[in-house]
């Protein structure tokens, strides 16, 4: 049982890592936040948002409310990182 | 005699407007210019209120500068009615669930959802629907961290929000410790690639799996909560993969787990476990939209295996499938849908089949007000017709 623990955390410790080595931090960028593309946040928006839900209205939200919920989306609906600017983007600027 | 006359009175009109008409004129003029002065003070006053009203639209209250750091408050609610065939109509509230994000930059969000339930005593339930915390790698993977739902099928990670879900109720089968995994405590890699034409999707994941509940020497339910501790450990495995092709509004997914999993009884101290078992997952799942119908389904089902030194050795499997329609008539902003679904258990007494039917009122696109009708069915070879709790609900909810 110990063993079979050991193995798996090792697996879990070696994939992490791996990963994380083989894939770099994008994000490490100074501006912030950085800008997305406005045409292509609305086409983005357009094919994705209405996926599972209505879509909502920009004015909802404020600008910097837009970039937590559009980032939140980002896992739900496996959003890229750069549609996820884009969208944050045409969201901030129809609002 | 009297064209004299006439004539003189004339000319003595004339003389006097000739005498008079500079100081006329001059009084004319001075009025005119006062007000022509008044009119420029007016203009002035315009063209600065305008100046400060164009200042004021460049900054307006909704702006807001962003800092590093982000915190930012969703989530969902719903309250409503219902009258099943069992019981007197009931006044109710759903749920509340607050989803909390605190973001910084884009590197890193922890996000949790609570759940508040009152339950039928009156005393409020709360629960951690999932925490996490996410690792923005890059453009295309994000390290996601805790308690996370599962990303078997669909329903349960995108579509259980009340006011997403465009009926009262979650499809039969799709409940908690029903057919569908709920939830997983582990670590998971997911993000999207783009790929021409087509989009994918995906998730990876270890967690600590299951428990299995066992009542009368046999697995009654898969408990899938999201436990806080490997019982029997042994970790599960899975992921999903899915496509979605732009062109054709489609969205197709695939989801599997394997791992082990073995009886124990998480809320009983001390804990005693017995050997593990295999267990399995399996998930497929697709939605579209095409001339504004709304068009989804899912399958899913899980399986354990055989287990030789087991109170409950025997193995078991449940599964569950829906499918749903649903049309907004835009004009009116009402949505019609239609569902059906099954739910196999190993207990026949438990499955069901079930049709609902929703009529839904947008009052905005995350406020919907629903009135739906559940006729539940048992399968059964002697008489398929037998109801069971059929049911008229009216929901209220509201995401934001």
């Amino acid at each position: 049982m110990k063993n079979s623990k050991s193995k798996n955390f090792i697996k879990i410790l070696v994939t992490v890592v791996t990963l994380m080595f083989l894939m770099p931090l994008a994000n490490a960028e100074d501006t912030w936040p950085v800008k997305g593309n406005f045409a292509n946040g609305a086409k983005a928006w357009a094919e994705n948002c209405t996926r599972c839900h209505n879509t909502r209205d920009p004015r909802e939200l404020r600008d910097d409310q837009w970039i937590t919920a559009v980032y939140h989306m980002r896992l739900r609906a496996g959003l890229t990182g750069q549609e996820t600017r884009d969208i944050v983007t045409f969201m901030q600027m129809s609002n | 005699m009297k064209f004299n006359k006439m004539f003189r009175y004339l000319l003595y009109t004339l003389s006097l407007a000739v005498l008079f008409l500079p100081a006329i004129s001059a009084s004319a003029a001075e009025t005119v210019a006062q007000s022509n002065k008044s009119l420029q003070q007016q203009i002035d006053e315009l063209n600065r209120k305008i100046d400060e009203a164009k200042e004021s639209s460049a900054k307006p209250v909704h702006k807001h500068e962003s800092s590093d750091s982000l915190i930012h408050l969703a989530g969902y609610a719903d309250v409503g009615y219902v009258n099943g065939e069992s019981n007197d109509g009931s006044f109710g509230v759903g749920s509340f669930s607050p989803i909390f994000h605190y973001q910084y930059k884009d590197l890193v969000m922890l996000e949790s959802e609570l759940e508040f339930e009152i339950n039928e005593t009156g005393e409020t339930e709360v629960a951690i629907e999932y925490l996490t915390v996410d690792i923005f790698l890059n453009d295309y993977v994000t390290l996601v961290m805790g308690k996370f739902l599962s990303p078997i099928g669909q329903f349960r990670q995108n579509l259980h929000p009340s006011w997403i879900n465009k009926q009262p109720t979650a499809p039969v089968g799709f409940g908690h410790d029903q057919a569908a995994p709920v939830s997983e405590v582990g670590i998971q890699f997911r993000g999207g690639v783009p790929a021409g034409p087509v989009k994918i999707n995906y998730a990876v994941y270890g967690g600590n799996g299951p428990a299995l509940e066992e009542n009368g020497g046999e697995i009654e339910a898969i408990e899938t909560p999201g436990l806080n501790v490997d019982g029997d450990g042994k970790k599960v495995y899975g992921g999903r993969l899915g496509v979605y092709i732009p062109a054709l509004r489609l969205d197709l997914g695939a989801s599997g787990a394997a791992g082990r999993a073995a009886v124990w009884d998480p809320s009983v101290d001390p804990v005693t476990y017995e050997r593990s078992r295999d267990y399995q997952a399996a998930g497929v799942d697709f939605g579209t939209k095409f001339f504004g119908i709304d068009l989804r389904g899912e399958y899913i089902k899980q399986t354990v295996g055989k287990q030789a030194a087991s109170v409950a050795p025997e193995k078991a499997e449940w599964s569950a499938w829906y499918s749903q329609v649903a049309y907004v008539i835009s004009p009116i902003n009402t949505e019609i849908a239609l569902r059906y679904g099954a739910y196999n258990t190993p207990e026949r007494t438990t499955n069901r089949t079930q049709t609902a039917i929703s009529v839904n009122y947008l009052f905005a696109n995350n406020v919907i007000g629903k009135v739906g009708y559940e006729n539940n069915e048992i399968p059964n070879e002697l008489n398929p017709k037998q109801r069971v709790d059929n049911r008229m609900l009216v929901q209220l909810a509201y995401g934001f």
